[in-house]
């Protein structure tokens, strides 16, 4: 399925600058995601990824430039919003880490309900649903460090999709798995989305994972590149 | 060794600031311990009637000297729950150093040795600073200082930094650096050792003894013999406390997170069922100064009634008050050093904790939850404990009462009760001081690396 760009973009950012200290870490990047779309921001080590994710979530406020959700200025909200945001509105899986490593598996995914003040049983109920569909109920009670590495990264996409984000945002997220559980935790995602209508904002440095996306954005020294079926041609 | 001590040098030189945190207050603990150590022994190195003029001539006589010593001796026991918390800062950080040693190529034995001289080195700097100070006092104070003064004085300020060493390695025997380059920490036992089992039949046979000789001596003994069932029960009291905390965490934890619906809770209740044991070792010092502060806040209650009572005291007033006080300034001294050791315990935790913090953060937990989780941790194994602690204390302080009630007229020293309130509110307040940091801990940077 590909996304339809003819309607305005779910999320937009125009010209994003964001400096760690001397380095510039983006220097006037513009992105869209669509809504349903799955879109791949790709680029070398020091790149801009992770940062232009961590702006466009709400995570750091750029320098300059601006993010609109759904037509909204987001990178002005107090930080009080931007949290109910990113706990209701978006969904973020990274590398590893995210899972609170004393919860199970099932209260882990069951944490955003709870935070969103749904009661225990729902929760739990909810929660053991997207583990169901992740093919990881067997593991609900284990705890992440008691999980494989593929089994605890589904565990964060059940976690990150079972509030029904609009977006999902995942920083490599196949990036400490083998090809194989990068496979299937990409699959996951990827059939998640499609089926909810989520969109995704996918950052990789691999060209297989990158291949799951809609479209592709290469992001170099903070600044893009190439987009679209250009971008798939630089990648080549 | 030459090595090692130059390696442990450069580590230390080239360490960061949390590091420095860490050698600061383990510096900080060692001339503590150092300080109060060196009073102990110089007062110990008195002998006989020796007039030194200060606090109504308290420390004149042999008897009351005596009791000063072991006074400043009970001391190091909060100090050294300090030195030990100190040494768990930065201890992420330090475990990854470790691995990299493995992995240039340093032994098991190697990283080892190199861990305990870096931390022998930093209680030394402590140590070195109070013996200098101490000697300063000892010279300006008293002329000829005795042969005995001087080698207690040697003693402790090699003591303390040798005993440094050996607490690092103990704290690293459960760590196992790979030449691969991880490290993990081997779990715990989820119950108590064999030597905290071994230790707990002391005390309760310490107490019975104490028990049997009241009982002998019931009469013109019981004077010997009740200081002797009071400090029995203290130990007792304590160990027990030491248990409970890790009993009443787990079940605490295991209840609470099968039924509640609250976040914070949720977490809370979830690392304590995970590692109950970890709250147990943080809390063991709150527990002995509750029990004892709530046991002499009972006594001091029953001492100054018998001070009022009596037409005809053996020595001025002020000589008994000032006793009184300056044990009350001690447990006060030794609950501050413990609280200062819980709060570093608990923004320890928030370090070694803070990428997984800022991953929860970015994913919408709001601090405030994580802030409330970080409270409860404290709250919910501390209280079923300390209230263990100060009924023990209480019952201490009752007992004297008993013991020294010859006309039935001395009353029960229910304002004791308030201390392990105290303690408890003290102890919330010391676990709050990191919440501050918790803002500081989650920065979007944590993710940035591993």
């Amino acid at each position: 399925m590909t996304a339809d760009n003819s309607t305005a973009p779910l999320l937009a950012a125009r010209g994003l600058v964001k400096a760690h200290g001397r380095t510039e870490a983006l220097r006037g990047v513009s992105v869209e995601l669509a809504a349903g779309e799955i879109l791949a921001v790709t680029g070398p080590s020091g790149s801009g990824k992770s940062t232009l994710l961590h702006c466009l979530a709400g995570i750091v406020r750029p320098d300059r430039g601006a993010i609109t959700y759904g037509g909204e200025r987001i990178d002005q909200l107090p930080e009080a919003r931007l949290s109910e945001l990113r706990r209701t509105e978006f969904g973020v899986v990274f590398q590893f880490g995210q899972l609170i490593p004393e919860l199970t598996a099932l209260d882990n995914v069951a944490l955003p309900l709870l935070l969103a003040g749904r009661g225990r049983t729902e929760a739990r109920a909810s929660a053991g649903e997207w583990l169901e569909r992740f093919g990881v109920r067997g593991q609900q009670e284990l705890r992440p460090g008691e999980l494989s590495g593929g089994q605890a990264q589904r565990v964060a996409l059940a976690r990150a999709l079972v509030t029904g984000p609009e977006v999902v945002f995942a920083d490599e997220p196949t990036g400490a798995l083998d090809s194989l559980a990068g496979e299937q935790v990409m699959t996951a995602l990827a059939h998640a989305a499609r089926e909810s209508g989520t969109s995704v904002l996918l950052i990789t440095h691999d060209a297989r994972i990158a291949a799951y996306a809609d479209r592709e954005v290469i992001l170099r020294d903070g600044a893009e590149v190439a987009e679209g079926a250009d971008a798939v041609e630089v990648s080549r | 060794m030459r090595n090692d001590l130059r390696l442990a040098r450069l580590l230390v030189a080239g360490s960061d600031r949390r590091e420095w945190w860490r050698i600061t207050l383990t510096a900080i603990g060692a001339l503590l311990a150092t300080g109060f150590a060196l009073a102990a022994v110089v007062l110990g190195a008195l002998r006989g009637h020796h007039p030194l003029g200060i606090a109504h001539g308290l420390f004149d006589n042999p008897g009351e000297r005596q009791g000063v010593v072991i006074s400043l001796l009970l001391l190091l026991v909060p100090v050294f729950g300090f030195l030990g918390q100190c040494a768990r800062i930065g201890a992420v950080h330090r475990d990854r150093r470790l691995a990299g040693l493995r992995l240039a190529g340093a032994t098991p034995a190697q990283v080892r040795r190199i861990a305990a001289v870096e931390a022998g080195l930093t209680c030394l700097a402590g140590s070195a600073v109070a013996t200098v100070f101490s000697v300063l006092l000892l010279v300006l104070n008293w002329s000829v200082p005795s042969g005995y003064a001087w080698a207690g004085i040697a003693v402790v300020a090699l003591g303390v930094p040798v005993a440094g060493m050996l607490v690092s390695v103990l704290a690293l025997r459960r760590v196992v650096a790979s030449p691969l380059g991880w490290v993990r920490r081997v779990r715990p036992q989820t119950r108590p050792g064999p030597l905290f089992l071994v230790a707990l039949v002391l005390f309760t046979g310490v107490a019975a003894v104490a028990y049997v000789s009241m009982a002998d001596h019931r009469g013109r003994g019981a004077v010997l013999s009740g200081p002797l069932l009071v400090f029995a029960v203290l130990l007792v009291t304590g160990a027990a406390a030491l248990w409970l905390v890790g009993a009443t965490a787990r079940l605490t934890g295991r209840l609470l997170a099968a039924r509640t619906g609250r976040p914070a809770v949720l977490i809370a209740a979830e690392r304590l069922r995970d590692d109950p044991w970890a709250a147990a070792r943080t809390h063991a010092a709150v527990l002995l100064v509750t029990a004892v502060a709530t046991a002499f806040a009972g006594i001091r209650q029953v001492l100054l009634e018998v001070l009022d009572s009596q037409k005809h005291l053996g020595a001025s007033r002020a000589f008994y008050t000032t006793g009184i006080d300056l044990t009350a300034v001690a447990i006060g001294v030794a609950l501050v050093i413990t609280l200062s050791g819980l709060a570093v315990g608990t923004a320890e935790s928030l370090a070694t904790r803070r990428r997984g913090l800022a991953a929860q953060v970015a994913a919408g937990v709001p601090r405030a939850v994580l802030g409330r989780a970080l409270l409860l941790e404290t709250a919910l194994p501390l209280a079923p404990a300390v209230l263990l602690a100060g009924l023990g204390g209480m019952a201490v302080g009752t007992g004297y009462a008993a013991l020294t009630d010859d006309g039935g007229s001395r009353s029960v020293p229910w304002a004791a009760l308030l201390v392990p309130l105290a303690v408890y509110a003290a102890c919330l307040l010391a676990a709050a001081t990191s919440l501050p940091l918790l803002r500081r801990s989650v920065r979007p940077g944590e993710l940035r690396y591993a």
